[in-house]
């Protein structure tokens, strides 16, 4: 089973975009370790360009960058060049805001434009679950 | 024994108890908020204040110990006045939104404005707000709704003996949280929800996944099927006002059914299947000379608590999945094959006792080719809500039985759902495994009770079991430093996270005290007595999934589906 497991991420494309560089290390130093092609960003400008210029398997956007509603906006960019991308967004908006958002219904995840919303600080675990669930 | 004079009565108090102790004793109520049963008194919320003549301002009686000749009001104007401000200082920067809040209806400081007759805003302050930690997947920690009574520290603390919360900050910025103000779902939080059960307010509470299951239930795509742990049936009948203690399995199948779930599955089934590989499992473990002793793996705050506490003994945990995770994984192999489904299709909830199920469901390891067991798992208290908003009556609707392959129980998957019960159902088919015959008793007195450590030597064949039952991880710390010491006389430890087992889980209704716990575990024990079926060997439809599809116990097929890995894990502690 594990050989099947590492075959869904391995060679996979993945833009990872956030503004912490910290986390993104991280996240990307992880993903590399599940075999996966990592592209970072640290605006969403910078971002925006990844989008236009390439072709990834998924992404992986925080929701602030240098606008509220970043993520939500290369979601909805992500989406429109490729529909089938899936999207993640990591946020900690609900912490320090106490605004709410899911993807626990399909209007909401064509709303978001985001498949599934994880609220920093995540679990890589839990991270990594989410992408074998939507590279399937 | 000495005499006292409340309200111009004479009751009688004893020497070192506190004036609440004695006045309880009496029927004498008087309000409480940051009080516990047996843990030593805090004192911190001073609701519970009442007048002692000759003594200097107001007493808070959780906490004074009772003196002789003592003569008491409680509820002389000067207490009441006092208490009602101290409601109306809680309530100034309270965020108001009981409307909105998920306690609304059983929250104590709503409860105890309304006892008060609370009408007017004297303190105004700045209503807290922000600050969700919805992080999680099991709990939801809303500090604006916090009123820093402690309990939910002390149960995690004193009690559970895992500290992932604590007080952080000073003064007016003091709030509960994790390690440096972190979230939980980083902390050593073990999900068990035994704070939620504490918490007075909308403060804590299970991270909820209703929303997830209405919508799978709309969706003419989805399979939506439904199972429901041995401890849900005994308890949620008390959401609807129906006598603790009361077993409404029948027509909880039949509201399950009317809420559009294709199919409902007794997770009693897998408890029986559990029972089947553990005993193996514990068998061969003693006949190969395998680590012992051997750890039950049914309840997740355990598992979580033993990967970060302690690492050192993950090689005696069970490798059996949860019976919750074990019908997930069978919902989506075995039945899906045969009713020729796409797994991808199914939508599998449990209804549980627990949050820490929440946590389970999530664990990577719980899935196959990247379709997770579980899909979304619910506890009693939002199963509850939802029968509710659906308009079920329980008193229109006609008992059902759970649906086949995995209706079928036997007593013994029944009594998982208690402390003791683990141990009971698996030294009961245990014994015949080793002997070939029954034990004489099937009861095992021993192992029942509420006791936070029992330990019973039993019999079986030429074999002398030595095991063990903590009821309530705080308790587990005592066997393990005990085997770290070197003790050798164990073959088989249970641990249920929460004191009393699931029947006591941070997902049933709020009102769970021991009396409440009693009850649901008698329902059990009377389920027990009263019917046929008892051991989870002698189950005809485990037996079936084995001669049909799994073959033997700890076979190829087993491994694949029914078993699990542990990993230590790092936390913020």
């Amino acid at each position: 089973m594990s050989e099947k497991k590492k075959n869904i991420c391995k060679g996979k494309t993945v833009l990872l975009v956030d503004d912490n560089i910290d986390l993104l290390t991280q996240i990307k130093n992880y993903l590399e370790t599940l075999g996966m092609k990592v592209t970072t960003a640290e605006s969403q400008a910078d971002a925006e360009k990844l989008i236009a210029e390439n072709d990834f398997n998924l992404a992986i956007f925080d929701l602030v960058l240098e606008h509220y509603d970043s993520g939500f906006i290369l979601g909805y960019w992500a989406k429109k060049k490729n529909p089938a991308i899936p999207v993640i967004m990591i946020t900690s908006v609900t912490s320090k805001t106490g605004i709410q958002f899911d993807a626990a219904s399909e209007d909401a995840r064509s709303w978001a434009k985001a498949d599934v919303i994880l609220d920093k600080d995540i679990r890589f675990e839990q991270l990594e679950r989410e992408i074998r669930h939507l590279l399937k | 024994m000495f005499e006292i004079e409340v309200n111009g009565r004479i009751i009688d108090a004893s020497p070192g108890e506190t004036i609440l102790s004695a006045l309880k004793r009496a029927g004498i109520r008087v309000p409480t908020l940051c009080h516990m049963n047996d843990l030593m008194p805090s004192g911190a919320c001073r609701i519970c204040v009442v007048e002692v003549e000759g003594m200097r301002g107001l007493i808070p009686s959780c906490s004074y110990p009772v003196q002789e000749g003592m003569k008491i009001k409680t509820n002389s104007a000067k207490a009441i006045q006092a208490r009602k401000t101290i409601i109306e200082l809680l309530l100034a920067n309270h965020p108001d939104d009981c409307l909105y809040c998920v306690r609304n209806g059983n929250c104590k400081l709503q409860g105890l404005a309304e006892e008060y007759g609370i009408r007017e805003r004297h303190f105004t302050g700045k209503k807290s707000r922000g600050n969700i930690d919805i992080t999680s997947p099991s709990i939801v920690r809303d500090q604006s709704k916090c009123i820093l009574c402690g309990k939910c520290v002390r149960i995690c603390e004193e009690v559970q003996r895992v500290s992932a919360i604590d007080f952080v900050g000073r003064g007016s910025k003091t709030v509960i949280a994790p390690a440096f103000n972190n979230n939980l779902n980083v902390s050593s939080c073990i999900n068990c929800g035994q704070c939620v059960l504490a918490c007075p307010t909308g403060a804590l509470r299970e991270k909820s996944y209703l929303r997830e299951v209405s919508e799978a239930l709309a969706d003419p795509e989805k399979i939506v099927v439904v199972q429901h742990a041995p401890a849900v049936s005994v308890s949620i009948a008390e959401e609807f006002g129906i006598k603790p203690g009361t077993d409404i399995a029948g027509m909880m199948v039949a509201a399950f059914k009317r809420l559009g779930f294709k199919k409902v599955f007794d997770t009693s089934y897998t408890a029986d299947l559990t029972i089947m590989e553990e005993a193996s499992e514990l068998v061969h473990r003693v006949k190969t000379g395998g680590v012992l002793p051997m750890m039950t793996s049914c309840s997740p705050g355990w598992i979580k608590y033993v990967e970060q506490f302690y690492p050192e003994f993950i090689d005696n945990l069970s490798t059996c999945k949860s019976p919750q995770q074990m019908m997930g994984a069978l919902i989506k192999s075995y039945f899906a094959e045969k009713e020729g489904i796409d797994p991808a299709k199914i939508f599998s909830v449990s209804v549980m006792p627990c949050t820490a199920k929440k946590f389970e469901a999530g664990r990577p390891e719980m899935g196959r080719n990247n379709i997770f067991d579980i899909d979304a798992v619910l506890t009693t208290r939002e199963m509850a809500r939802m029968i509710k908003m659906h308009g079920i009556d329980f008193n229109s609707v006609v008992p059902e039985e759970a649906d086949l392959p995995f209706g079928t129980r036997s007593t013994a998957g029944k009594l998982f759902g208690g402390t003791g019960g683990v141990m009971e159902a698996a030294l009961r088919t245990a014994h015949f495994l080793i002997t070939g015959k029954e034990m004489k008793s099937l009861k095992v007195e021993q192992v029942r009770g509420l006791d936070g450590v029992k330990e019973a030597k039993i019999k079986v064949g030429d074999l002398q079991v030595g095991v063990a039952v903590i009821s309530g991880v705080g308790n587990a710390s005592k066997i393990l430093e005990q085997l770290k010491e070197g003790r050798k006389d164990l073959h088989f430890i249970e641990v249920m996270t929460c004191p009393g087992g699931c029947v006591a889980g941070g997902g049933q209704p709020i009102e769970t005290d021991k009396e409440k716990i009693k009850t649901r575990l008698q329902a059990l024990y009377t389920i027990d007595q009263t019917e046929t079926l008892r051991t989870s060997h002698a189950n005809k439809a485990v037996q079936e999934l084995y001669k049909e599809y799994l073959k033997e116990p700890l076979g190829e097929k087993s491994h694949e589906l029914l078993h699990t890995h542990y990993t230590k894990r790092d936390v913020l502690v």
